[in-house]
């Protein structure tokens, strides 16, 4: 059995490092994926669904806590990072592993070892995990992610600027993102993943890896079969599917 | 009776030196009159406190008494003077020289230790006493006048005979506490300037020490640190040639950093080489995601500028700007000079400058402390400012260009 790794580290060099490291130190695993930042973290996290990801806390766009937060207890999640020891206590109580960098080969080989064992359960308890996240967010400096509240958006030779209450949903067109609201839609250069990291979680829910929608917007969310289901949008004709991985947002 | 005023006495005692030590305590009395007292004493300068309460614990228990005791003995002796020469009887004479010369006493006692009020009401505190005074005389006059059964229409000679001695004894107790109170006001000022005086070293040494401070947290910040040490080690695996160069750009930025922890002031060059030396440790780290650059005019080289204030300002370029944009952006550093003025610029194109005021404990204070910094150097010639770089920011600092 090939375990699959997701490994996201915004400097090249320590980058290169881990990953070769890694090579070595648990030959049998598959390196699917490799981040610059938090956004393409999560992004790629979804596309391929790694057993394990190693994060680094600070990045460019989504902090390695809430690239965590969001892969929740679909994978084994270990943080890389340089706080300090202090700063990092926090870890010791919990229920994720975490390497301090630069990250030294017999730490690492013991991070591994941990891993093969915990492999046969499945991750950590959610309820421990997302504790031990809110800890870690108050405690460590700078991993806040700015939010947006205006959009510029071209429609026709305007401009608009789109106010992000007043969104229904967002979907990826390839490089693009098509902003749909109750009268019009609207075509922005920014893919979704990086607008995604900009929005309130709580508001705008993820339901695909190419779908976020406006909370108040939903109007129901119908099961298809055993695994799949659409949300009907309050304003829109539209009909958005649900992943898998989304599903248990609209469990009761 | 006598031992219950004792007993009041010293109670009272103690809890006047208590109020002195703690004025905070002053409204805790039980009694009103008391209490207003103390607020009184509370409201006096630390100094003055100070001063007053060394002299009641002195004069503290049986030495308090004692004094009085020879006190009262002096004019006594003052009293018999007094008899022998004019036609007062014995127990009039002592008495009248015992109220005149405690009187006196204890007014100068008052200007002696609240000499801060009585130097500042000088106009209120005579006007006070001559009141007190006109009113004493004609009210005694009249009672005496009456209890010998004289027409009260007769007393008008009498009052004004009677108030000019008043006038006198009340100018014979106003002019030696005037006098103790303004000496004793002046010489306050002086020890308060120089405690003042003090007090501003001590601000500035501490102000000196906090961004020295800085710095050395900045040198071993674990994210700059350990994330340089893990490039380094990285680089030197592979035996490529950059792991000489990023140590050697390490040591150059440790080692002028130190020589800025030593100074106060350090010229522009030298400034601009420690900026360089920690952009080029950054911009092997960051790989593509930092470009920078430098400009210093060499007319600016030797201008002077206090030491820490430009690094500052690059760290925040880099931690706010370029490390949380997704794709970077480029720093530039530059000197110009402008009329009577230079103004050094530090400017990032990343993240705007909605991201500054994010309370992450490192960024905002840095600022501040570059502000106190400028103020302390320049007064109000030199100044920090922000504004929006679109994209990213831009950070302005602009001192007097004194040319050597």
């Amino acid at each position: 059995m090939h375990p699959t790794l997701l490994v996201a580290e915004d400097e090249p060099l320590m980058r290169e490092r881990l990953l070769e490291m890694l090579a070595e130190s648990w030959p049998e695993a598959r390196v699917v994926l490799v981040a610059e930042n938090g956004n393409d973290a999560w992004d790629g996290f979804l596309e391929h669904e790694p057993d394990v990801a190693f994060l680094d806390i600070r990045m460019p766009g989504l902090s390695g806590l809430e690239v965590a937060e969001r892969i929740g207890t679909m994978a084994h999640v270990v943080f890389v990072t340089a706080y300090d020891q202090y700063a990092v206590d926090a870890f010791d109580a919990g229920a994720v592993d975490y390497l301090l960098k630069p990250v030294q080969v017999d730490r690492l080989e013991r991070a591994v070892a941990r891993l093969k064992a915990k492999f046969t359960q499945p991750p950590s308890d959610g309820a421990a995990m997302g504790e031990l996240l809110r800890h870690l967010k108050s405690a460590l400096p700078g991993v806040r992610q700015e939010r947006t509240k205006w959009i510029r958006a071209s429609v026709g030779r305007q401009v608009r600027v789109i106010d992000v209450d007043e969104v229904l949903f967002f979907q990826s067109d390839t490089r693009y993102t098509r902003i749909v609201l109750r009268d019009y839609e609207a075509l922005v250069r920014t893919p979704l993943k990086d607008l995604l990291s900009t929005l309130d979680p709580e508001r705008f829910w993820q339901i695909h890896r190419a779908t976020v929608v406006n909370v108040n917007a939903i109007q129901a969310a119908e099961r298809l079969d055993a695994e799949r289901m659409q949300v009907l949008v309050k304003g829109s004709e539209e009909k958005l599917a649900v992943s898998r991985t989304f599903v248990h947002l609209f469990r009761e | 009776m006598w031992r219950k005023v004792a007993n009041w006495y010293r109670e009272w005692e103690d809890e006047q030196i208590a109020v002195l030590e703690k004025p905070e305590l002053a409204s805790q009395s039980p009694h009103r009159f008391r209490r207003f007292y103390y607020g009184k004493l509370a409201e006096r300068s630390p100094l003055e406190r100070q001063q007053m309460r060394d002299f009641s614990l002195a004069l503290k228990g049986w030495r308090g008494w004692l004094w009085t005791a020879a006190m009262f003995a002096v004019y006594a002796l003052g009293g018999v003077a007094l008899h022998l020469h004019s036609d007062l009887g014995w127990g009039a004479a002592i008495l009248v020289a015992n109220v005149c010369g405690m009187s006196l006493t204890f007014a100068l006692i008052s200007a002696w230790f609240n000499y801060r009020q009585f130097a500042r009401k000088k106009i209120r505190l005579f006007k006070m006493v001559v009141v007190f005074a006109v009113f004493g005389a004609v009210t005694s006059t009249a009672l005496s006048m009456w209890m010998q059964g004289q027409p009260i229409s007769h007393a008008m000679e009498r009052v004004s005979h009677f108030l000019t001695g008043v006038l006198i004894g009340s100018l014979v107790i106003m002019v030696p506490v005037l006098i103790v109170s303004v000496l004793r006001n002046r010489q306050y000022e002086v020890v308060n300037a120089q405690l003042q005086r003090e007090n501003e070293q001590a601000r500035l040494a501490r102000e000196l020490a906090e961004s020295q401070l800085r710095l050395l947290r900045a040198q071993i910040e674990p994210h700059f640190l350990f994330n340089t040490l893990g490039a380094v080690q990285q680089l030197a695996q592979h035996g490529a040639p950059r792991a000489a160069e990023l140590t050697s750009n390490l040591i150059d930025f440790l080692r002028s950093s130190m020589r800025d922890m030593r100074s106060e002031q350090v010229c522009l060059a030298a400034e601009f080489g420690l900026v360089e030396s920690y952009l080029k440790v950054m911009q092997v780290r960051l790989g593509e995601r930092l470009r920078f650059s430098l400009q210093l005019p060499r007319a600016l080289e030797q201008v002077q500028l206090p030491t820490m204030i430009l690094l500052t300002l690059v760290e925040n370029a880099i931690k706010h700007g370029i490390e949380p944009a997704l794709r970077g952006g480029e720093v530039t550093v530059s000197a110009e000079a402008i009329d009577q003025a230079v103004r050094i610029r530090v400017r990032d194109g990343g993240v705007g400058m909605s991201t500054i005021a994010e309370p992450d404990g490192g960024g905002g204070t840095g600022l501040d402390n570059v502000r106190h910094r400028l103020r302390l150097a320049y007064g109000d010639a030199a100044s920090l400012r922000l504004h929006d770089g679109e994209p990213g920011l831009i950070a302005d600092v602009t001192i007097p260009y004194v040319q050597a």
